[in-house]
C-alpha cells in the first residue's frame, strides 16, 4: 500500500481492525457497542431478496430486526492507535463484505449462541480457510442452555490451541476480557516461540521463520496511558 | 434496535445516485483502500464539488473510510473512490493500518485495552 512506510510513524495515527462474526441475531452488535466509545455505526448494503430467506429471526427470541448490513464501533487505544471493531453481516454466506472485512484484520472473535452452534461452523470455517487467528466467545443468553466448553469446542471442531470461553456481549469488562484473549492468541500466531513460555521444551525446527523482532518497540513514546474510558 | 442507533448526523445528505458520484468507477486503486484506513485532510475543501467537499470536511480529525461512507450516506465503495480521488489530489492523505505492523501493534493493543 502507498502509504504504508510513509516517515515518522509516531507521529501518524494508525488504526487497527478486529472482526466479530458469529450467526444471526448473537449479539455481534451488542458485543461491539459495549466497548465501542461511539455508537455501533452500520453501513448500507444492499440484501439481496434470498438473503432473506436464510435469515430465520424467528428461530431467535427477542430479536425483531435483521442486520443486513455491517455495524462497526471503534475504541481510541492510544493517542495515535484506533481499534475499529466490525461485524460481519448477519448472513451464512461469504459475499464482497466478508472479503472486505476480513481483508488486513489482525484476528476474529467469533461470538457462539449455545443453542444455536450450528450457525457459527461457517464463520469458524471461514477464518480457518484464511488463517486468520480467532477465539470462540460463547455468549451468555438469559435462559439459554449452558454446554461445557470442550463439549462446544468438539461439536465446532476446533483445534485445541484456540481459546473457547464464555462472554457477555452486554457487559464491557467481559468484552475487553475477550478482546484481550483474541490479542494473546494472535500473539502466539506471530511470535510462537516468545509468546508460549509454557509450552514444553522443544528445539525450534531449524526451517522455521526467526520472527522479526526490530519493529518492536514496547515502551515506545508515543504508547500513552489513554484516557480513562467513561 | 432502534434507529437512532444507526446514523450520526452529520448534516450532509446527498441525494445523488452513488455511481454518478463516482462517474461509474467502481474498481482501480480506490478498491485497495481497507475500510479501516484513517483518512485526514490536508488541503482545504475550497473549490471541491460538494460529494468531495463534505469528505474533507469530515477529515479534519482522522477518520476512517468506513466511517466517512456512513456520514456522507453512501455504500462504502463509493467513500472509497471518493477518498482515493482525493488521496490523488492531495487533498486528503491516507494513514496505514496495523496489518502489517506484526506483534509489536499487537502488544501495543494489549497494554492499551488492558488499562481500559
Amino acid at each position: 500500500m502507498a502509504f504504508a512506510h510513509s516517515e515518522a510513524p509516531a507521529q501518524r495515527p494508525i488504526s487497527a481492525k478486529i472482526v466479530v462474526s458469529g450467526g444471526f441475531g448473537v449479539g455481534k452488535t451488542t458485543l461491539v457497542g459495549s466497548v465501542s466509545e461511539i455508537k455501533p455505526l452500520r453501513t448500507e448494503a444492499a440484501m439481496t431478496s434470498a438473503g432473506l430467506a436464510v435469515d430465520d429471526a424467528s428461530k431467535v427470541s427477542a430479536k425483531t430486526t435483521t442486520t443486513v448490513a455491517m455495524d462497526f464501533g471503534k475504541l481510541t487505544v492510544d493517542t495515535g492507535l484506533m481499534l475499529y471493531l466490525f461485524g460481519t453481516p448477519g448472513q451464512d454466506r461469504f459475499g464482497f463484505m466478508w472479503e472486505d472485512i476480513v481483508k488486513g484484520a489482525l484476528g476474529a472473535i467469533v461470538l457462539a449462541d449455545t443453542r444455536r452452534l450450528d450457525d457459527c461452523y461457517a464463520a469458524v470455517d471461514f477464518f480457518e480457510s484464511r488463517g486468520l487467528p480467532f477465539v470462540v466467545a460463547c455468549n451468555h443468553f438469559d435462559g439459554g442452555t449452558l454446554h461445557d466448553l470442550e463439549e462446544i469446542r468438539s461439536a465446532l471442531d476446533v483445534p485445541a490451541d484456540i481459546p473457547i470461553f464464555m462472554t457477555d456481549a452486554r457487559e464491557p469488562r467481559k468484552v475487553r476480557d475477550a478482546l484481550l484473549e483474541l490479542l494473546e492468541h494472535i500473539l502466539t500466531k506471530i511470535e510462537p516461540a516468545t509468546a508460549m513460555a509454557s509450552a514444553p521444551p522443544s528445539p525450534p525446527p531449524p526451517s522455521s521463520v526467526a520472527p522479526s523482532e526490530p519493529s518492536f518497540q514496547p515502551w515506545r513514546a508515543d504508547n500513552v496511558v489513554p484516557t480513562p474510558s467513561p | 434496535m432502534s434507529d437512532d442507533n444507526a446514523l450520526q448526523d452529520s448534516g450532509h445528505e446527498s441525494f445523488v445516485r452513488p455511481y454518478i458520484i463516482t462517474a461509474g468507477r467502481t474498481v482501480g486503486q480506490a478498491g485497495d483502500i481497507p475500510i479501516e484506513t484513517l483518512v485526514v485532510a490536508r488541503l482545504s475543501n475550497e473549490g471541491l464539488n460538494p460529494d468531495y467537499a463534505a469528505v474533507v470536511d469530515l477529515c479534519t480529525t482522522p477518520l476512517s473510510v468506513a466511517e466517512i461512507a456512513v456520514h456522507i450516506h453512501q455504500p462504502i465503495g463509493v467513500a472509497r473512490v471518493l477518498v482515493a480521488d482525493l488521496t490523488a489530489s492531495s487533498h486528503v492523505e491516507q494513514h496505514g493500518t496495523a496489518a502489517s505492523e506484526g506483534a509489536a501493534i499487537v502488544r501495543r493493543l494489549l497494554d492499551g485495552i488492558r488499562s481500559l
